[in-house]
């Protein structure tokens, strides 16, 4: 199972990095199963960023990144307050995304800021991006003020959302039985306390069971619709 | 194969003296371009549609119905023809008209367009980009190929008993590439119709336009037009050439960076190495040129991009000359080696003439 990281944090280190792989790990904990923990650091995409905002294509880096993203069980984003809204950099980041690569997936919002009084950000700002992109946003958003890692209540927040996504992720799959018979593999038992996980059924193929998903099994990546479905669907 | 020029059409200031050309000269300089590449050998003159400034080509068939005048050899063509916001019937007539001026030396590539107010301005919805692509073209199909045409459809007024003229020269239309540099749908339509399709491969890295040719070829064999490697493909290519590689750098970054495209973004140097921009010798242009065959298979027309971006005309007509000199040759020499014997030439008048004589006769 893949989680992955968007961190749009620019100092080194970074407190948004440091919420970000906190998130992760809390998750990856409460998902059970081996999870596959992916970071990117929009800080090194910035310039590739820019120039797909320019050209209209990505560089080798981003690339490689915007398939990590594309292809993850479930999202933790993490940005920087900057002038009472998320960062132009992770704003970017998710404006050259392809339409619908959010679609169905699970995403667990966080943002840091300076002081508690940016914490609504997340839902006046973070949370309508994700939504108009499609995605399912876990309830519990986690605002990190400069305050709170020296206060308590950011655990208990922490661990609230992680369970949330967790709860969205597909269920860890075992090992098969045989190579021959690799449909049969069986989900690990569930982890008490998730009573709303997905069926196992769905859940062993995450990507083909979305909804709205470009792939439609194509390997090139590529939605084909016949052209005479094309056509007819013009006839008046 | 076929080899030319295709030229967007804006007018650009020049960045090294900042001159900016009038309309009227940059029109006259499309057509010295033109005739230049005739003159040096070279297939194919394409030119753009716009309709906004900085371009200057809204009225492509005036352009080329000049240049059809002034020309032997030279097939002439379109990068591209707007099927979205032009009137399919327009279209019709227009193309037919100057198929019967230029003798036949006429095709014309398909196009969406990308600048959003075109579709409004010409009473289209952009959001409706690939269905008017689609319905306009499955009309200009007909009109081309059936003398009397009812049609109803959604994005335009129903036709009753009408005839698009003149009728297509000797009965046979002229053939149409669809350009896109991105939409699996266009590459589904071309396979569809068994026309050609053509990739840009300006802007994009090569593996991208690799799968978009794959998926066209594909289709094409699916729908029975021939074998995938049977498919008609066409791509673009964007070189500046001198005999030493470092003047070519030298001269040509103050117009690259500039470039109203792609200037200031990514150097030179970055948008060399991820897209087919060839920058440097004749001899450069020739290996990065032939590496297309690569990723495209044997293909039948390459299609380069030489002014633009404020490019004096001069320095436009050296190039030609370079292009046409110094690279095509080898390139039409390297090309047909190993070449299957059953991948087709590129299409012409005369050979689709000769085609659909043969269909009658086997009838």
């Amino acid at each position: 199972m893949k989680l992955v990281v968007v961190s749009a944090g620019l100092s080194v280190p970074s407190s948004t990095r440091l919420l970000g792989d906190r998130l992760a790990a809390a998750t990856a904990g409460r998902a059970g199963g081996s999870v596959d923990v992916r970071v990117v650091e929009l800080r090194d995409l910035a310039v590739e960023i820019a120039h797909n905002l320019t050209n209209g294509f990505p560089g080798p880096a981003l690339s490689a990144a915007i398939d990590d993203v594309t292809s993850a069980d479930g999202l933790i984003v993490v940005t920087p307050v900057f002038s009472a809204s998320y960062s132009g950099l992770f704003k970017s980041f998710f404006d050259v995304l392809d339409q619908g690569v959010l679609a169905g997936k699970p995403v667990l919002i966080a943002a840091t800021g300076g002081s508690g009084r940016h914490s609504l950000v997340l839902e006046h700002a973070v949370r309508p991006l994700f939504a108009y992109l499609r995605a399912v946003v876990v309830p519990t958003g986690v605002y990190a003020a400069s305050e709170d890692w020296g206060a308590e209540g950011l655990a208990e927040r922490v661990d609230r959302a992680a369970g949330e996504l967790a709860a969205l992720l597909p269920a860890p799959v075992a090992a098969p039985v045989s190579s021959s018979a690799p449909e049969a593999a069986v989900p690990a038992q569930p982890a008490a306390g998730r009573a709303d996980r997905p069926i196992a059924g769905q859940a062993a193929q995450p990507v083909a069971g979305r909804p709205d998903q470009p792939i439609a099994g194509r390997a090139d990546g590529f939605h084909v619709v016949p052209f005479e479905e094309q056509l007819a669907a013009l006839r008046p | 194969m076929q080899f030319g020029i295709f030229s967007v059409g804006d007018v650009t200031p020049d960045p090294t003296t900042g001159r900016e050309p009038t309309e009227r000269e940059r029109i006259k300089a499309m057509v010295a371009i033109a005739l230049k590449a005739e003159e040096v050998g070279l297939d194919v003159f394409a030119t753009g549609e716009h309709h906004n400034p900085p371009f200057v080509p809204s009225s492509p068939t005036t352009m080329l119905g000049y240049i059809a005048a002034r020309t032997e050899k030279l097939v002439l063509s379109t990068s591209t023809t707007l099927i979205t916001t032009n009137d399919p019937v327009k279209i019709a007539e227009d193309y037919a008209m100057l198929q019967h001026l230029a003798d036949g030396r006429v095709d014309l590539m398909m196009g969406r367009g990308n600048t959003g107010p075109v579709y409004p301005w010409f009473g289209q919805d952009i959001r409706q980009g690939i269905n008017l692509a689609v319905e306009n073209y499955a009309l200009l199909h007909r009109l081309w190929r059936e003398d009397v045409v009812t049609w109803e459809g959604k994005f335009r007024t129903p036709l009753q008993s009408f005839t698009s003229t003149p009728r297509p020269l000797d009965g046979v239309a002229p053939f149409v590439w669809h350009g896109s540099i991105r939409s699996p749908e266009i590459a589904e339509q071309a396979a569809y119709y068994g026309d050609g399709f053509f990739h840009n491969n300006i802007f994009w890295p090569a593996d991208h336009t690799k799968k978009m040719i794959e998926l066209y070829r594909e289709r094409y064999a699916h729908y029975g037009h021939g074998t995938a490697e049977q498919a008609i493909v066409g791509l673009g290519g964007q070189v500046f050439m001198r005999a030493n590689s470092q003047d070519a750098v030298r001269e040509f970054r103050p117009y690259f960076d500039n470039a109203p495209v792609y200037g200031h973004g990514p150097s030179l140097e970055e948008f060399t190495e991820q897209t087919p921009l060839t920058v440097g010798s004749p001899q450069q242009v020739i290996e990065k040129t032939l590496a297309f065959r690569e990723y495209a298979g044997d293909y039948q027309r390459q299609l380069f991009l030489m002014d633009h971006a404020g490019l004096p005309l001069k320095t436009v007509l050296e190039q030609l000359d370079l292009l046409g000199e110094q690279v095509v040759p080898v390139l039409r020499e390297e090309f047909a080696k190993n070449r299957p014997a059953d991948v087709p030439d590129a299409p012409t008048h005369a050979a689709r003439v000769a085609a659909a004589k043969e269909e009658v006769s086997r009838v």
